[in-house]
């Protein structure tokens, strides 16, 4: 065989190794995602139809010799030949002419296709086939989803393993810490967590019931650091719980519904109001991801979340 | 015909120019005006948005990032709603870009915020390990241009009509108003309104300090441009 | 009389020489920074942090494309033509005084232009829109320049002996009128010293700022019209110019088929401009519009690929001078790369292939082909036939210049296997849900995974600039090698070992 076209097989070759790389570097390949199948289609006719006609005309150059008529004229003495145009190239040429024609006048005339009445298309067919397989899951397989869920959008606040990256956001492994809850105390909240309007006054509408007065520096102090360890052990913090905060979050601290939170334990429920109004507190702001994730995304990201600090 | 063209070059370049001029009418002329009609909900730049739009351009960020959204599910699943021709209606330059080394920012404002910009832009490896963006640092010390981003304004509402001090219909049948002042100084203390907000929610104290002393760092104009993407 | 050759006068197309190696060293320099900083981001800080501003990548990254294509391939094609343009017109430029003193304008306005933009670029002052970046003092500047081009080309034109144009002028002509129109078009803004405060205060903010006349879908339509355009003009037509003088110069062979060259040329300029769409897929572009670039782009494939057959075919049987020469050598695989990357572009325009290869590394792959294998060879081949002309020396060293020939050759391919694999992987993560029916991946684990080949791309790249300073040494040992005898010389270019 000539060296040439052994030169040409080795590069193609060589580009369809590259191009399994490729394809193989993205989880399952092609997917059977039609435009993933034409990309890869385009590139392996794209090497192959060069290599091909360059190997060819490059032959002509090993093997043929010049011929044909001279044109009178010369331009510094460069000549010029009065051949004809080579019959592949003007078949092409004329074909893709009237292809081009074609497509415009017949095959896809003018605003018969809409892109966006494409993308509706498979948007409904997707959903559909995710509603049909995932929809009804729970339990361990809900976590893993929620955990893919949590990889691809939060982790870039949270951290790959939710620590909240030296307290850039929250911590996700612990239900909260004490400085947040200091903060909360401090300043109220007011963001939803109940999934309504429902705030949690600051300091000036916290009453100890043990002492009689208004919440002290010193009780703070002792309570945010009797929550953050989990609301376990009996000091002084266990003390100012049951008399200032237990009427609302309960006497062992895990919430009532439409009073106020859980601070023992993270539910897929309160990750859920998290991710549909945000949170802006003593860490930053979280924001909200009420439309970027759909219902099944939030529940299977609140059992990962759940799942974290158990 | 041809070696006739080829003897008299104006006749030539004549052919030429007839020839390449007369693609470009059929491809930009027609839906020109239809374009650039708003869709409801968008509004003007704010100055401070514009200012840090300006940061934005002369930082090349859009040599990175693109402002467009596809309409495929895995863009609209990771960006959101896919791009409408009138969300770009104020865009001059537009920003769409042609190349994602990173992600698109088209609707970052609705995910990502104030604190994390500031943590992002300062180190992005330290928010995101293994990032390739390069650090800003320099945002925090530069002083934001106000005075530019208000000639633009003026420029725009004066040449193209931008509706500056008018209500413009939002999406929940209400109306807002972008203000736009009325002399240089009025401009800068809108401006210095817009940046106290933001910096509240940030935590460099030199940049803090800038701004309770009546300067706008460069970053607090970026992150009020960024904000605004939605 | 006939048969004595003239004088021809290469003062200016030696300036422009001079140009294209030394703004080819920044930009491709500038290149190679860009390349590692995107593998090793440290290296975004490599002046201190102090100097960052400066040394970033996105700083960088406008100074690189306007580096390689307003100074090497523009400087490439002035000098080319200050060469061509007497030759096969058949007069000199000496016979007329005033257009050797518009072509030495025209050097020194064009140096003036590239300060102004290499200043102006480095310290942030641009309009973002690609290829385009220049606020408008500098584009008044760069339209003058361009006008005294004009002013060159019709002027050498006008006191012609020989009647009838040779095709390379053809493409001259083209890139001329081409370059004039989309600059013009695209670069329309308003001035923001103009705005007027309700207070009455005017000239507000800096004075070079100003704002696009065109807003959002718009303004991107004329920006892809001038931008694809611009590599039709800028990339393509004047490159075609110098291979259509410099090949069959050099070999000393006829063009293969003057029929070929005329539909090539006429296909070229007719199809090329409607193509522009295929920048703007999937945009916010209406539908019939995109469909439009797809089509165009597709049929666009025969008149490129004609030019490039034309000059293998005008190689017909000349094998032994392939081999011998490595000047041929550029020359005959600088049109294999028009040829791949002109069926690569057309295939990245079918919207599906789009879908996947847009905003992506296969589209800078792409790019590269063409700008490394095509533009590059051509120009540095180019240069090289002219010197021995040029100098009245023969050129230092052919063994130099063909190892200059393997590193860069080995350099294009790193840099197009190494991006085609990051394009194609990056693109099909991007689109990958996972078995729930989420997104796979988080975009950094789309960014991770590139590094190795990012990596690749810049030994690439640096292998390409190593090339480029062999070739920029060669030129200036030349300057003082063996003198030639001839008065003429004919066609292969005289080489010192
Ligand atoms: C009047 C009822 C009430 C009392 C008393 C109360 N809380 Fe709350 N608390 C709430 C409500 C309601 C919320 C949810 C607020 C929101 O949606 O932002 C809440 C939220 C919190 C949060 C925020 C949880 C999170 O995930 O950010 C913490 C921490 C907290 N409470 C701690 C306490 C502590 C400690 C006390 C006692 C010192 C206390 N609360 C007393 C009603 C109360
Ligand atoms: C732009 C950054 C950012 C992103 C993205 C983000 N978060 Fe957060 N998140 C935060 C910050 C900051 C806080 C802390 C708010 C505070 O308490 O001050 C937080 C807090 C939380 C909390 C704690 C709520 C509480 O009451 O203690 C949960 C749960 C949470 N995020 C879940 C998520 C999930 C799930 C995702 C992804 C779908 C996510 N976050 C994405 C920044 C982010
Ligand atoms: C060298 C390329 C590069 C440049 C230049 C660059 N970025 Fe980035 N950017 C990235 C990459 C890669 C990511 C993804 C990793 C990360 O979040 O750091 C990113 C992420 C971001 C994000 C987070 C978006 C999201 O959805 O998580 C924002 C916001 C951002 N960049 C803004 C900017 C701004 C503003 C500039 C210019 C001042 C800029 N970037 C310049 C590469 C770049
Ligand atoms: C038939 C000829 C060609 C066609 C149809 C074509 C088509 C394309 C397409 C589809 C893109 C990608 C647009 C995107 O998705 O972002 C592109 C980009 C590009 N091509 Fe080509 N191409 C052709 C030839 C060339 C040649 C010969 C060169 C250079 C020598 C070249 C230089 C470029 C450049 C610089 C870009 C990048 C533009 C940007 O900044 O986004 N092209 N081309
Ligand atoms: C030493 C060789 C070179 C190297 C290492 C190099 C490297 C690079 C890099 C890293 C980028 C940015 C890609 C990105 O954003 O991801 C780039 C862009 C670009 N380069 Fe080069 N380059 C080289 C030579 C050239 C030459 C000689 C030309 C033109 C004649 C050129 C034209 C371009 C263009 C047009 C772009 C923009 C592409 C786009 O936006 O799609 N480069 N180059
Ligand atoms: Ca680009
Ligand atoms: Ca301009
Ligand atoms: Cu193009």
């Amino acid at each position: 065989m000539n060296k040439l076209t052994l030169w040409g097989i080795v590069f193609v070759l060589a580009m369809l190794l590259f191009t399994y790389i490729s394809v193989s570097g993205s989880e399952g390949g092609l997917h059977g995602d039609i435009i993933n199948q034409l990309g890869v289609a385009g590139a392996v006719a794209l090497v192959i139809i060069t290599v091909y006609v360059v190997v060819g005309y490059v032959r002509q150059m090993q093997e043929k010799t010049a011929d044909g008529q001279l044109a009178d004229e010369q331009w510094d003495g460069i000549g010029e030949y009065l051949n004809e145009v080579p019959t592949g190239w003007a078949v092409m040429f004329l074909g893709t002419m009237i292809w081009g024609m074609w497509y415009w006048v017949a095959g896809y005339p003018v605003n018969s296709y809409s892109q966006i009445g494409e993308y509706n298309e498979d948007l409904a067919v997707q959903n559909a086939k995710y509603e049909a397989q995932y929809g009804s899951i729970t339990g361990d397989r809900l976590v893993e989803m929620g955990e893919s869920v949590f990889l691809a959008e939060c982790k870039v606040c949270h951290g790959l393993t939710a620590d909240g990256i030296d307290g850039k956001a929250a911590n996700l492994n612990q239900r909260i810490a004490a400085k947040s809850v200091k903060y909360t105390i401090l300043h109220g909240s007011n963001n939803e967590l109940l999934g309504m309007e429902m705030p949690m006054p600051d300091r000036n509408g916290l009453f100890n019931a043990n002492s009689g007065a208004l919440i002290t520096d010193a009780e703070i102090d002792a309570v945010a650091t009797y929550v953050a360890n989990g609301l376990s052990g009996t000091g002084a913090g266990a003390n100012i719980f049951a008399g200032t905060c237990a009427s609302c979050h309960g006497a062992d601290g895990a919430g009532m519904d439409m009073v106020a939170p859980s601070l023992k334990a993270f539910s897929p429920k309160l990750v859920t109001n998290v991710l549909n109004h945000g949170k802006k507190a003593a860490i930053g702001t979280m924001p909200s991801f009420a439309t970027k994730l759909n219902s099944k995304q939030k529940e299977a990201v609140g059992a990962y979340i759940t799942s974290l600090s158990k | 015909m041809f070696h006739w063209l080829e003897k008299n070059p104006f006749f030539f370049a004549v052919g030429v120019f007839v020839t390449i001029a007369f693609a470009g009418l059929v491809e930009i002329l027609p839906n020109f005006a239809e374009q650039s009609r708003p869709v409801i909900g968008t509004k003007p730049y704010s100055t401070l948005e514009l200012a840090g739009r300006h940061v934005y351009i002369k930082n090349s960020c859009n040599a990175c990032h693109s402002q467009l959204v596809r309409p495929f599910k895995s863009e609209t699943d990771r960006y959101g709603h896919y791009s409408l021709s009138g969300e770009y209606a104020y865009d001059r330059p537009f920003l769409w870009g042609s190349k994602r080394t990173g992600p698109d920012l088209m609707r970052v404002g609705n995910y990502r915020t104030t604190d994390w910009h500031e943590n992002h832009m300062k180190s992005p490896a330290s928010v995101v390990p293994n990032s390739i963006m390069p650090g800003y640092a320099w945002l925090f010390t530069n002083v934001a241009d106000i005075d530019t981003a208000y000639a633009e304004q003026l420029t725009v509402a004066q040449f193209f009509s931008v509706p500056y001090n008018q209500p413009v219909p939002m999406k929940d049948g209400s109306t807002a108003v972008v203000k736009m002042g009325s002399s240089v100084a009025d401009a800068n203390a809108l401006a210095l309104a817009e940046a106290k907000v933001i910096v509240a929610d940030m935590r460099d104290q030199d940049v803090k300090d800038a701004v309770a002393s009546g300067k706008i760092p460069e970053i607090v104009a970026l992150i009020a441009y960024l904000n605004s993407l939605k | 009389m006939e048969n004595r050759p003239l004088e021809y006068d290469y003062t200016v197309a030696k300036m422009f020489m001079l140009t294209t190696i030394v703004l080819g060293i920044v930009g491709m320099l500038v290149g190679v920074i860009l390349a590692f900083e995107l593998a090793f981001p440290s290296i975004n800080t490599i002046l201190g942090s102090g100097l960052a501003e400066y040394t970033n990548f996105s700083r960088l990254r406008p100074l690189h494309t306007d580096a390689v294509i307003f100074g090497f391939t523009l400087s490439g094609i002035f000098s080319t033509w200050y060469y061509v343009g007497q030759r096969v017109l058949k007069v000199s430029m000496a016979e007329s005084g005033l257009l050797m003193f518009l072509g030495k304008l025209h050097f020194w306005l064009y140096l003036v232009g590239v300060a102004a933009v290499v200043v102006s670029l480095l310290a942030g002052v641009t309009t973002s829109k690609e290829y385009a970046e220049f606020e408008w003092p500098i584009d008044i500047a760069i339209v003058v320049v361009w006008v005294i081009f004009g002013m060159s080309i019709f002027g050498l034109i006008g006191i012609r002996r020989e009647k009838s144009l040779y095709i390379s002028v053809w493409y001259y002509i083209a890139t001329f009128l081409g370059i004039a129109m989309l600059y013009l078009f695209n670069n329309m803004e308003i001035p923001t010293i103009l705005g007027t405060s309700a207070a009455g205060e005017s000239g507000i903010g800096a004075w070079y700022h100003s704002v696009s006349m065109y807003a959002g879908t718009n303004d991107a339509l004329v920006e892809w019209w001038y931008g694809h355009n611009a590599v039709a003009f800028g990339f393509t037509v004047p490159i075609v110019a110098m291979i259509y003088y410099f090949l069959p110069k050099e070999s000393g062979q006829a063009i293969y088929s003057y029929k070929l060259s005329l539909l090539s040329f006429w296909g070229l300029m007719f199809l090329y401009l409607w193509a522009g769409g295929h920048h703007l897929l999937y945009s916010t572009v209406p539908d019939w519009m995109q469909t439009m670039g797809s089509i165009f782009s597709i049929i666009l494939i025969l008149p490129s690929w004609g030019s490039a057959i034309n000059m293998l075919l005008t190689m017909k049987g000349e094998w032994q001078q392939v081999a011998a020469s490595p000047l041929i050598k550029f020359m005959v695989l600088g049109s294999t790369f028009y040829m791949f990357s002109t069926l690569e572009g057309p295939i990245q325009a079918i919207k599906s292939v789009n879908a996947i290869a847009h905003f992506t590394d296969w589209i800078v792959g792409h790019v590269h082909d063409g700008v490394l294998g095509w533009v590059g060879f051509m120009i540095m081949a180019a240069l090289f036939h002219m010197a021995p002309r040029v100098f009245k020396r023969e050129i230092y060293s052919k063994s130099l210049m063909a190892s200059q020939f393997w590193i860069q050759t080995v350099g294009v391919v790193l840099y197009f296997t190494s991006m085609w694999i990051a394009g194609i992987t990056q693109g099909m993560m991007w689109r990958a849900h996972d078995e729930f029916g989420n997104l796979a991946y988080s975009f950094i684990d789309t960014v991770t995974v590139l590094h190795p080949y990012y990596a690749i791309r810049g030994v690439g790249g640096l292998l390409y600039l190593t090339g480029f300073l062999m070739f920029a040494y060669n030129m200036y040992k030349t300057m003082s090698a063996r003198p030639v005898e001839e008065s003429e010389l004919q066609s292969a270019s005289p080489m010192g070992a």
